[in-house]
């Protein structure tokens, strides 16, 4: 099995198919290895790259080149979806991803639905999309991965959040109604991507869909509901999807494996040994700290990623979004590691 | 969901709107708030038996995970709806100076809930709060915590990259000759204990109710 390609070593666990070792990935989106010394040494920088498929896909082509992360990740934010649909962003510099700057929803009332079909062909959506069909074209044998916004996220970065919080409780219907909304928008982005485009996978970060945000009762209601409405597209579609969940976890660990998704990926704090004992059905991805990707030494690093190819972790990466000031020796020392046992 | 008769003392109804926030209640204690203004209960003790404490075991049903975001923002709009009904019946007598706190999100986005629900549960525990926003360069924390006469400096970030900016803070303070007079908590998503200890801020929490026990705490002793 050692002439397996990483993208066939990565569909292979995602189809828990045996293969030689974990892989080791970074998905884009909110995790994603732009980091501010690979930029500088190659001129393809942000925030640029975030508005062009050409300067979009060199730069993901560069951090593959410098990190050896055994995948190619875009986009580089998670404000795609919600700009697309009206929000207006900060765009970001060099050192900081762009955000939210406001939502074009005070509430979910009064939010304006298009047409999504004609909506994922336009904006920064068409952008990720040339990008993922240039770099899947140049790279057969790399797996091109789009990350997307998760349904509440993007829901919340469309509708002022505090307001959208309330409404999961006080007005279910319409909360239900802007969620089903951007979950189709979401399903119609992914089917562009991976059908004619070449994404072999997709990834889904869902930062603001968590145990601590919603309490379990909601992200039942909520996350679990759009997540797999989301994955079960994917899957008709005839391809992998993975989720990343943020938090601890500990009040939603039980809804965690009705996610249908093909890997999940957790923040470092949750013992996925333990979830992997837990759950045996569930195909683990995580979670070396990104605190430590930031501060620690390579030795240590080369250390706790083999610890994690030690307990059987299913894919090997970044337990969250990347600091953009995070060593690039540190890195390589993460995957390295995963690849030969070395430093 | 209100019951409140005139023959209830007001001790009973401190409790109902208490009981009304913590049971996310709105039109209940603006009800309530309206009963008490017309029987003339004191102002001052209806917001702090009933609103004040009722926000209050609100945090705790947080902090127990019993409830999450949703409920407690709810609790709280139904604590400022009660708020906007008695505060202006508040006898002058009954106000004393509160303690004042600076909060702000040095780099976020409209995702800054943490921000948010520290403030208003720092409202609730009688603090007076000025809410800078979310980026908020460094010197105007120092600015504005010196212009109002703040004890604490109260921070928060969602972006890793941005760490550095609340460093700079506790720097500025101590080139200025200013660091003894401000408590510096920080918080946030990417933030932790031992990120606090290295910056030489006064303390960090996790969530929005220990923000609150720890500014407590840092003020009583800045007083």
């Amino acid at each position: 099995m050692s002439e397996l390609t990483p993208k066939e070593r990565l569909l292979r666990v995602l189809r828990k198919e045996p293969v030689d070792r974990p892989p080791v990935i970074c998905t884009g989106g909110m995790m994603n290895a732009a980091i501010v010394e690979i930029m500088k040494s190659t001129g393809h920088t942000l925030p640029e790259a975030h508005f062009d498929a050409a300067r979009m896909a060199e730069l993901a082509q560069d951090v593959q080149a410098a990190t050896s992360f055994e995948n190619i990740g875009v986009p580089f934010c998670m404000t795609v979806e919600a700009e697309l649909l009206g929000s207006s962003i900060d765009h970001g510099t060099l050192e900081c991803e762009p955000k939210i700057a406001r939502e074009v929803f005070p509430s979910t009332g009064t939010v304006a639905f298009g047409d999504v079909d004609q909506m994922v062909r336009s904006g920064r959506i068409q952008v990720v999309i040339d990008a993922a069909h240039r770099l899947a074209r140049n790279n057969p044998n790399v797996p091109v991965i789009a990350s997307l916004t998760g349904p509440v996220s993007t829901a919340a970065s469309i509708v002022d959040p505090m307001t959208f919080f309330k409404e999961l409780r006080k007005n279910p219907a319409g909360a239900h109604r802007v969620l089903d909304y951007v979950t189709r928008l979401l399903a119609a982005f992914a089917e562009r991507l991976l059908k004619d485009n070449g994404a072999g996978a997709i990834a889904v970060g869902d930062p603001s869909a968590t145990g601590e945000i919603l309490g379990p009762a909601m992200f039942e209601e909520y996350a679990l509901r759009y997540l797999n409405q989301l994955i079960d597209r994917v899957h008709e579609l005839g391809f992998p999807i993975i989720v990343h969940i943020c938090g601890d976890v500990k009040r939603v660990r039980p809804l965690l494996a009705q996610l249908r998704c093909d890997a999940l990926s957790t923040d470092a704090m949750v013992n996925l040994v333990q979830l992997k004992t837990d759950f045996p059905h569930v195909t683990t991805m995580g979670n070396l700290s990104t605190f430590a990707l930031q501060w620690k030494e390579p030795e240590s690093i080369g250390a706790m990623a083999r610890q994690l190819v030690a307990q059987g972790i299913d894919i090997i990466s970044p337990a969250c979004g990347l600091s953009t000031s995070t060593r690039l020796d540190n890195i390589r020392a993460m995957t390295s590691a995963v690849k030969d046992g070395g430093v | 969901m209100t019951n409140q008769t005139l023959s209830d003392s007001p001790a009973d109804l401190y409790q109902s709107l208490s009981d009304a926030v913590v049971g996310m209640d709105e039109d209940g204690v603006r009800a309530l708030a309206n009963a008490a203004v017309e029987r003339g209960v004191d102002a001052y003790t209806a917001i702090d038996r009933g609103l004040v404490d009722g926000m209050s075991r609100a945090g705790v049903l947080f902090e127990t995970e019993e409830y999450f975001i949703p409920e407690l923002l709810i609790c709280a709009d139904a604590m400022y709806a009660g708020l906007d009904v008695l505060r202006p019946h508040i006898k002058r007598a009954s106000t004393r100076a509160r303690q004042r706190v600076v909060i702000g999100v040095v780099e976020g986005d409209t995702h800054d809930i943490g921000k948010n629900l520290v403030k208003i549960m720092l409202d609730a525990s009688g603090f007076e709060v000025i809410d800078l926003g979310r980026d908020v360069p460094p010197q105007r924390f120092v600015d504005e915590a010196v212009a109002h006469g703040a004890e604490v400096i109260a921070l928060s970030t969602l972006m890793t990259t941005t760490m550095d900016a609340m460093a700079e803070v506790v720097t500025l303070l101590r080139d200025a000759g200013l660091r003894d007079r401000f408590r510096v908590v920080v918080g946030g998503g990417p933030i932790s204990q031992k990120f606090s200890e290295r910056i030489g801020a006064d303390g960090y929490s996790p969530s929005a109710p220990g923000a609150v026990k720890l500014v407590k705490q840092l003020a009583g002793e800045a007083a």
